[in-house]
């Protein structure tokens, strides 16, 4: 099992660094002086040649990115061309607003979507499930942005019943310790911090979770209608099972394996969306930052961007793997008898 | 999906025996053989049959809607969509505009009408292009030795590093502001997952009965996937491909919308939510009809690779 | 003669609203006017084609199938089960009456173990973990599993399937029924653990007085197992005799076709086996009372 692990995480590993590759050579066909972006638009001819040998942006391409795999793998990602400041301290600034974020955006749709799933399926084809399979594709249709700004509008602006935007009120915010404002207002023991962070994300978190929740529920409901027609469940029914049972115990445990595969791929996407999302909600995250260094055209910044957001993903999804071995006994099997996809 | 024991050339055209083998009508059979294949009129009539219900009826109607709407659009559009009119800047919807104005005064259902273009045929376009590059890589990694077949995964592999969205914002950065750009950024970021699913059903495939006894009659391995396999194939690819276009339409609009795409004053459905954005609480309707359009475009699109999907195989129709 | 343990009185089965093969649409009758019973200890089986109605009678005894429409009367240990609310018959399932399934490679849930199955009729009733882990593989040892102590949390995929039916009749045994209906319970299997699990089945009948309806549609394994034989043709009872009698001296016709039809060592290597159509086919006399018997009994 170890071995199993540690090989599909060099693998992943090397995913990452060649997507690092990629977008490097890539940023290098931006047209534009990388030197003149880092010195400032009112920067002298000199200003911007110094920061051009500062940079090492007069070396061959080759060597600059051998400079920065170098730097990269000591912990140095270089200067952000807009912050000043270290790419290293600009991410961690703000992955964890956005990993935070997704968190909870996660834990919502699991609460909502997988009861939602299940009972549709347990009520087939009744008005509950109908209704709820139109909600669903309601949901799975509509762009996060749009909801985002919708929900901003109706809930924020117009009821008043959630802030605007921003990840605290003025004021509010709790002492940095881990980067994520729910931890620290409770570490900060502050109940009041805390649910002022709460109120800020649940926008955000509810707009982000839509689309996901489509496709989970969606996903729950025809698993469950597969088990519910198996002869287990018949089994089961005939030694006295009432439909909690079946619902809960037999139903829900063997379509668990594919949700929470589902559910890590999403964890990833999930990031994706979350741009759109911190942008109308003006949240500090990773996802805010990388737009911002698209558009400087901050080099460094986005690399930095692409590795953190790459290694994620790629963890996300071995970490997904892991659980299912573990949970699933037919997929262990499969899977460390040699079975490779 | 179906696999067909019969290679087809053996299956008879519908239409009728002496229809003439002409290379089109060669090329259409070998494109359809197992599932929407028998004819157009037959597909027609397999969409609205007696087993299709009233939302998937509609879905089809709007899908086909919003195509018409793609092409035609610019033509129909009654005032001219990039034409600033200050004076008429922020109108609400009524008799003379349906939808209201923008902050420009141009028309907002004028743009709706001529942004389907840039936004739904976009779309199309990169599933298109991604699907054939998906389906053309994974036919060489099967064909290839190991070796190859393996790097060729690992180049997938990394592609599939990054949330789609994220590698093409990028991408699309990297080459600047324009249409074609997106297009081919998201396409990079999208022919990855189309080879590997192809890849993994074509090998399946390859080892099927039929395919192992066209190999002992002597047929090699590039004709019989071509001749038999590829055919047959086909039908996961078009589920694929249809279920897709929904995705890449929210995904160019959420490119649009951060800025990404067609640069203004184009009217992309992403880039008019982005204008109206900082006007929602004065004119809601800038911001609102071009999302809802988005919604109503992926929501038709969803639904169609459903129909598409449950039409192919029919053992899913009862489970839906 | 003791109240028999499960007694069917003129059950009809029927489905509502379906497509018929002939194209029309309406109700369809799939088992009329079936009535049998059982005594405790008595081992029944229940024999006929499929599409006979068998196993929609088998099914109805618990109430299994809800799609169906029910009329007549059952009655398991006294207690009515038609027309009666769900809970009830739930309170019936497997602690008065049993069934155990025809394919055993799909009545396990491959993702819980087989412990977790087979204590679920206990757990179901409140009987505590710790016990019913300890009664699970108390009945696990009895029906031959060995090292049911170790095995016990295992899964389902670990075991052969003649070892899965063993787990499967576990479950339907552990909460101490008093009629236990077995679905071709060897249909599934290889001749050799066929025989292994009719044997169990029969020895845990005597062991425990347990009435057992057997269905199947194999005669052949009806001889050395059940007390009476029932033969069901297209929904209806056409027979209902003890074995021996049914075997030397068949009453109604469809069940001479199906006693010639059954093939033996003696028969011709190279020919080819004969159904009870062709039985029917080459005897017009059988086919004519078959026809006749049906109509006018």
């Amino acid at each position: 099992m170890a071995t199993y692990i540690a090989k599909r995480l060099g693998l992943a590993l090397l995913s990452v660094w060649g997507v690092i590759t990629i977008v490097f050579f890539m940023t290098k066909l931006i047209p534009g002086d990388a030197a003149r972006v880092a010195a400032g638009r009112t920067a002298t001819a000199e200003q911007v040649e110094q920061a051009r040998q500062r940079l090492g942006l007069d070396l061959p391409v080759i060597e600059q990115y051998f400079l920065f795999l170098g730097k990269a793998v000591r912990g140095d990602l270089g200067e952000s061309a807009s912050t000043h400041q270290s790419v290293v301290s600009d991410l961690a600034n703000t992955v964890p607003t956005t990993l935070q974020l997704v968190v909870v955006t996660m834990l919502l749709t699991v609460v909502i979507a997988v009861p939602l799933g299940a009972l549709s399926a347990a009520l087939r084809d009744r008005a509950p499930d109908v209704s709820a399979r139109i909600l669903f594709v309601l949901a799975g249709g509509v762009p996060v942005f749009w909801l985002a700004i919708l929900l901003q509008w109706v809930f924020a602006s117009n009821l008043g019943w959630f802030p605007i935007s921003g990840a605290n009120s003025f004021g509010m915010s709790p002492p940095s310790v881990t980067g994520f404002t729910l931890v620290d207002s409770l570490i900060a023991g502050s109940p009041a911090m805390f649910g002022d962070s709460l109120a800020h994300v649940i926008l955000p978190a509810l707009a982000l979770s839509a689309p996901f929740m489509s496709t989970i529920a969606r996903n729950v409901r025809s698993n469950m209608i597969g088990a519910l027609d198996t002869d287990y469940v018949s089994f089961a029914i005939s030694k006295g099972a009432g439909p909690y049972r079946v619902v809960v115990h037999h139903g829900l445990r063997s379509t668990m394996g594919s949700t929470l595969t589902l559910l890590g791929m999403q964890f990833g996407w999930m990031m994706g969306a979350a741009l759109l999302v911190e942008s109308v909600f003006a949240l500090p995250g990773i996802g805010t930052y990388l737009n911002q260094a698209v558009l400087n055209q901050d080099t460094f910044a986005v690399l930095g961007c692409v590795l953190v957001i790459g290694i994620v993903f790629t963890v996300a999804s071995l970490v997904v793997e892991v659980v299912q071995i573990w949970t699933d006994p037919r997929v262990r099997q499969s899977h460390l008898t040699g079975a490779q996809a | 999906m179906t696999l067909t024991s019969t290679p087809p050339e053996a299956e008879a055209p519908e239409i009728g025996a002496d229809t003439p083998r002409t290379p089109a009508r060669r090329a259409y059979e070998w494109l359809t053989p197992a599932g929407l294949g028998g004819g157009i009129s037959r597909g027609l009539r397999g969409l609205f049959g007696r087993h299709t219900g009233a939302l998937d009826r509609s879905a089809v109607v709007v899908s086909i809607l919003l195509v018409a709407i793609a092409i035609i659009g610019p033509f129909v559009a009654p005032y001219d969509p990039y034409l600033a009119v200050p004076a008429d800047a922020l109108l609400p919807p009524g008799s003379q505009h349906w939808m209201g104005t923008d902050d420009a005064g141009r028309d907002v259902l004028s743009r709706l009408l001529v942004g389907a273009g840039t936004t739904l045929l976009a779309a199309v376009a990169v599933v298109l292009i991604s699907t054939i590059v998906g389906v053309l890589v994974a036919c060489v990694a099967v064909l290839s030795p190991r070796g190859v077949d393996a790097t060729i995964m690992r180049i997938c592999d990394i592609f599939m590093a990054l949330p789609a969205m994220v590698l093409a914002l990028g991408i699309a950065a990297a080459l600047g502001p324009s249409l074609g750009s997106v297009v081919l950024a998201m396409v990079i970021a999208m022919w990855p997952g189309t080879t590997r699913l192809v890849r993994g059903i074509l090998r399946v495939t390859m080892n099927a009965a039929y395919v192992e006894s066209a190999r002992v009659n002597g047929i090699g391995r590039f004709p019989t996937l071509v001749r038999h396999v590829l055919p047959n194939s086909l039908d996961s690819v078009y589920v694929q491909a249809s279920m897709e276009i929904s995705g890449a339409v929210v995904l160019m609009a959420g490119l649009a919308y951060l800025g990404v795409g067609a640069p203004p004053p184009s009217a992309d459905w992403g880039a008019m939510v982005a204008q109206g954005r900082e006007y929602i609480t004065t004119a809601w309707w800038v911001a609102t009809f071009p999302g809802l359009a988005i919604t109503v475009a992926a929501i038709a699109f969803g639904l169609l690779g459903d129909v598409i999907r449950v039409r192919l195989d029919p053992s899913l129709r009862r489970k839906r | 003669m003791t109240a028999p343990v499960l007694e069917i009185t003129d059950l009809t089965v029927s489905v509502p609203e379906v497509t018929r093969t002939d194209g029309g649409r309406g109700g369809l009758t799939l088992v009329e006017g079936v009535s049998l019973s059982l005594s405790r200890g008595e081992r029944v089986a229940l024999v006929g084609e499929s599409g006979s109605g068998k196993s929609m009678t088998a099914k109805a005894v618990m109430r299994l199938d809800p799609t169906v429409d029910l009329s007549g009367s059952i009655r398991v240990v006294g207690q009515e089960v038609i027309g009666v609310p769900e809970r009830a018959v739930r309170r019936l399932r497997g602690s008065a009456v049993s069934m155990v399934f025809q394919d055993p490679m799909t009545a396990l849930n491959p993702v819980l173990t087989i412990g977790d199955q087979v204590a679920e009729p206990l757990r179901l009733r409140g009987v505590s973990r710790r016990e019913a882990r300890s009664r699970a593989i108390d009945m696990l040892d009895r029906l031959g599993v060995p090292s049911a102590a170790r095995r016990i949390d295992a899964f389902p995929y670990e075991f052969s399937g003649g070892m899965r039916q063993r787990v499967v009749m576990a479950a339907a045994l552990i909460g101490g029924p008093d009629v236990l209906i077995a679905d071709e319970p060897t249909t599934a299997l290889d001749v050799r653990v066929q025989e292994q699990v009719l044997d169990l089945l029969e020895e845990q009948s005597r062991e425990l007085g347990l009435a057992v309806l057997l269905i199947t549609h194999d005669l052949a394994i009806v001889a050395g197992f059940a007390h009476r034989v029932v033969v069901m043709r297209h929904g209806r009872i056409v027979e209902d005799r003890p074995v021996d009698d049914v075997f030397a001296a068949p009453q109604h016709p469809y069940t001479r076709g199906l006693l010639a039809s059954i093939p033996s060592v003696d028969d011709d290597p190279t020919a080819r086996l004969r159904t009870v159509d062709d039985v029917m086919q080459e005897d017009a006399a059988l086919a004519a009372s078959v026809i006749l018997e049906e109509v006018a009994p």
